[in-house]
């Protein structure tokens, strides 16, 4: 690949690729530590709840109010669940150390992912709107999620979660500032430089 | 007028439904054999009485409203619905003539915005006279139309007279120069090439099907079948044949499908907005805006890589993201020979065709092979285990397991890129091939993205997500997917602005 070709008169400014900001380079912030507690009891709740049903269906067969077979599919059913969810549990609490974000001048940048590594990056310039989600579980612990909605259908939408709310809202409001001053104006910069890593707003 | 737009509109909605039962009448066939013929009048009076009614009501509610800088549209027969587009958000508009609304000189005229997921707003039955002239004030000659006069469209869809006469396209633009008008046998070529052949195939099946099933007590079934079964022990090269023969039907109905779809094709080139437009039946004009334009394809099926016939397609924002140009929406340049391929650039400016493109790595092969032997042997096990080794189906599968590599390694050699300045170039393909180029700076986000299998290899599928749609280049190298993802940032990030 030559990256100073000029194609159709169209005159484009050589640039060395090796002197193009690498995104790879830029220290990446963890999630809030909060998120790991938050991603193990989300993940552990929804297998936690069937087994449950087990549990009591095994006392109710002891207690012989339900036939005999049943304690034993219920205690199957109560030991598989029980695994499901320790296992679920160790995956969230090694996803959620895995989830990294950094802001730079002019994009998002966030990783994620324990066995399919996926880094996302958005320029600000082709944000088309900005929300902050939070279930209630979330606040519990003061995590929300921002999800930032780019073009392109279904695949066009970054959720960065994880983040604690007071972060996330001025992360927010600073995105959509960026896109309004963008709306303005045409940005005029010689490239992008480097911001302080971690640095939310 | 409007009774003569009444009129049509009832017809069209009336052949769109019988459409529609056509479709649900193998279904029904037992069910109308039971029924008297009167009854079955009766059926069909109340269903023409229903479509009448809803058309009337549906008409009545229907109002438009051109704006200096906006179409508003009100309609709905349950639901009210009321919507304003501005002109400068539309990316492409359509006007259709169905040959029924040749005689009064109507038009369907339909526009489309990038957020839409279907057509926006779609004007069915409005006088031609009328439409071209919104057409021109939406696409391009926005400024003189400000200081126009008649700046309001009529609710009733009659011609007011303050109307200029025939509309010069494009005003500022009057130059229009023509880029592609492909002949007949070129357009014939694009039939036999495209998909068409097994869509025709399919219908046709189903057609037989229903006659079959429905006159097998008819003579002329029965005749036809014994002479099939006559010709079978007669000897398979009569058979053969035959398929042949049932084949090339099909092949000159695809093309002559392709004839009437797209036949006096013309694509013009008027600045600001492209122009295609064709149809034997029906007269179909698509405009594009060029400034709207966020790629552009160039697609090759097996069959129009023997015949070299290339179709060339115009992308724009897609709100599904599905990122191809199938459907009735996309702007298809039909019949391009070999030729003719420097029209991508004519189309999409800046776009040429690369003389080569880069390959993706070798590792793609080993990963694509073992999926497909592990899929197809886990397929091959259950069949075996379920129909007995000797079925027909079981030997089929394991057919397939020697067809596998040589298909692997067509797939893995149809990947490639390339970057032509501003331009990226992506191919894919297997037997047909797709070629898609867009501008590096036109990317909306940059994932990058790493199985284990790739990270053990220190290679990463590189995704850039469009307002096409997604792209998806498997299998490179780490560095120089970072390197190919910090260029579309830089590129996208110091752009001028390009709002959708």
């Amino acid at each position: 690949m030559s990256p100073d070709t000029q194609a159709g008169g169209f005159a484009n400014r050589a640039v060395a690729a090796q002197a193009l900001p690498d995104f790879r380079s830029v220290p990446l912030e963890p999630v809030a530590p909060a998120y790991r507690p938050y991603a193990v009891i989300a993940a552990g709740l929804g297998w936690l709840a069937p087994a449950g049903a087990g549990l009591v269906a095994w006392f109710g067969a002891r207690a012989g109010l339900l036939p005999g077979t049943v304690a034993v599919v219920a205690l199957g059913a109560l030991v598989l669940m029980t695994a499901l969810a320790l296992l679920g549990m160790v995956f969230a609490a090694l996803d959620a150390s895995r989830r990294r974000w950094a802001l730079r001048e002019h994009d998002l940048i966030y990783r994620s992912g324990v066995l399919w590594h996926r880094s996302v990056i958005v320029p600000f310039a082709r944000i088309q709107h900005v929300e902050t989600v939070s279930g209630p579980l979330e606040r519990r612990f003061g995590l929300t999620r921002l999800k930032c909605y780019t073009a392109g259908g279904a695949g066009g939408d970054l959720t960065v979660a994880g983040l604690h709310g007071e972060t996330a809202g001025r992360l927010r409001q600073y995105l959509l500032e960026r896109i309004r001053d963008g709306e303005d104006e045409a940005p005029e910069v010689e490239g992008p430089r480097l911001a302080s890593p971690g640095d939310d707003d | 007028m409007a009774l003569v737009f009444l009129i049509a509109r009832a017809v069209q909605r009336f052949v769109r439904e019988n459409l529609f039962l056509f479709v649900g009448a193998g279904a029904g066939v037992a069910f109308v054999e039971r029924l008297g013929i009167r009854e079955l009048l009766l059926f069909a009076a109340v269903v023409l009485a229903a479509v009448v009614v809803g058309a009337v009501i549906h008409h009545r509610r229907f109002r438009f409203r051109v704006e200096d800088d906006a179409v508003r549209v009100r309609r709905g027969v349950f639901e009210h619905k009321e919507l304003r587009v501005r002109f400068s958000r539309v990316q492409n508009v359509q006007l259709g003539q169905p040959v029924y609304f040749r005689p009064f000189d109507l038009v369907q005229f339909s526009l489309e915005t990038p957020g839409a997921a279907e057509r926006e707003v779609e004007l069915p039955g409005i006088p031609r006279r009328l439409a071209e002239e919104m057409r021109d004030r939406i696409l391009g000659a926005r400024r003189e139309a400000v200081g126009e006069a008649g700046a309001e469209g009529p609710a009733d869809p009659a011609v007011p007279p303050g109307f200029p006469g025939p509309v010069v396209p494009g005003g500022e633009t009057a130059a229009a120069s023509l880029l592609h008008a492909p002949g007949i046998a070129r357009v014939f070529l694009h039939g036999l090439s495209s998909n068409q052949v097994w869509l025709i195939a399919g219908v046709l099946v189903y057609v037989l099907d229903l006659g079959v099933r429905q006159g097998a007590d008819s003579t002329v079934v029965e005749q036809l079948l014994g002479w099939l079964e006559r010709q079978a022990t007669a000897g398979w090269s009569v058979l053969l044949l035959l398929a042949v023969g049932v084949f090339s039907v099909l092949l000159v109905a695809a093309g002559l499908a392709a004839l009437l779809r797209y036949h006096p094709y013309r694509l013009q080139d008027h600045g600001s907005r492209l122009v295609g437009s064709g149809g034997v039946l029906e007269r179909r004009e698509q405009t594009l805006r060029r400034d709207k334009l966020t790629g552009a394809v160039l697609k090759q099926s097996p069959v129009g890589r023997v015949l070299g016939c290339w179709t060339l397609a115009g992308l724009q924002t897609r709100s599904d993201g599905r990122g191809d140009e199938v459907g009735q929406r996309s702007f298809l340049v039909p019949g391009l020979g070999a030729g003719d391929l420097d029209l991508v650039g004519k189309l999409y400016p800046g776009a040429r065709m690369p003389e080569g493109f880069e390959p993706i790595h070798r590792r793609y092969r080993v990963w694509l092979l073992s999926r497909g032997f592990a899929l197809a042997l886990a397929i091959l096990a259950l069949l075996a285990s379920s129909l007995g080794r000797g079925h027909g189906a079981v030997l089929l599968m394991t057919l397939s397991l020697v067809v596998l590599p040589p298909l692997v390694w067509l797939r893995w050699r149809q990947w490639g890129w390339s970057i032509d300045g501003p331009m990226f170039w992506l191919r894919r393909g297997l037997l047909g091939q797709r070629l898609e180029a867009f501008e590096l700076a036109r990317v909306q986000q940059v994932q990058v993205r790493s199985s284990p299998y790739q990270r053990r290899h220190g290679l990463v599928t590189l995704v850039l997500v469009l307002p096409q749609g997604l792209v998806q280049v498997p299998f490179l190298p780490e560095a120089l997917a970072a390197q190919l993802a910090n260029r579309a940032l830089f590129a996208a990030e110091t752009a001028r602005q390009h709002r959708l």
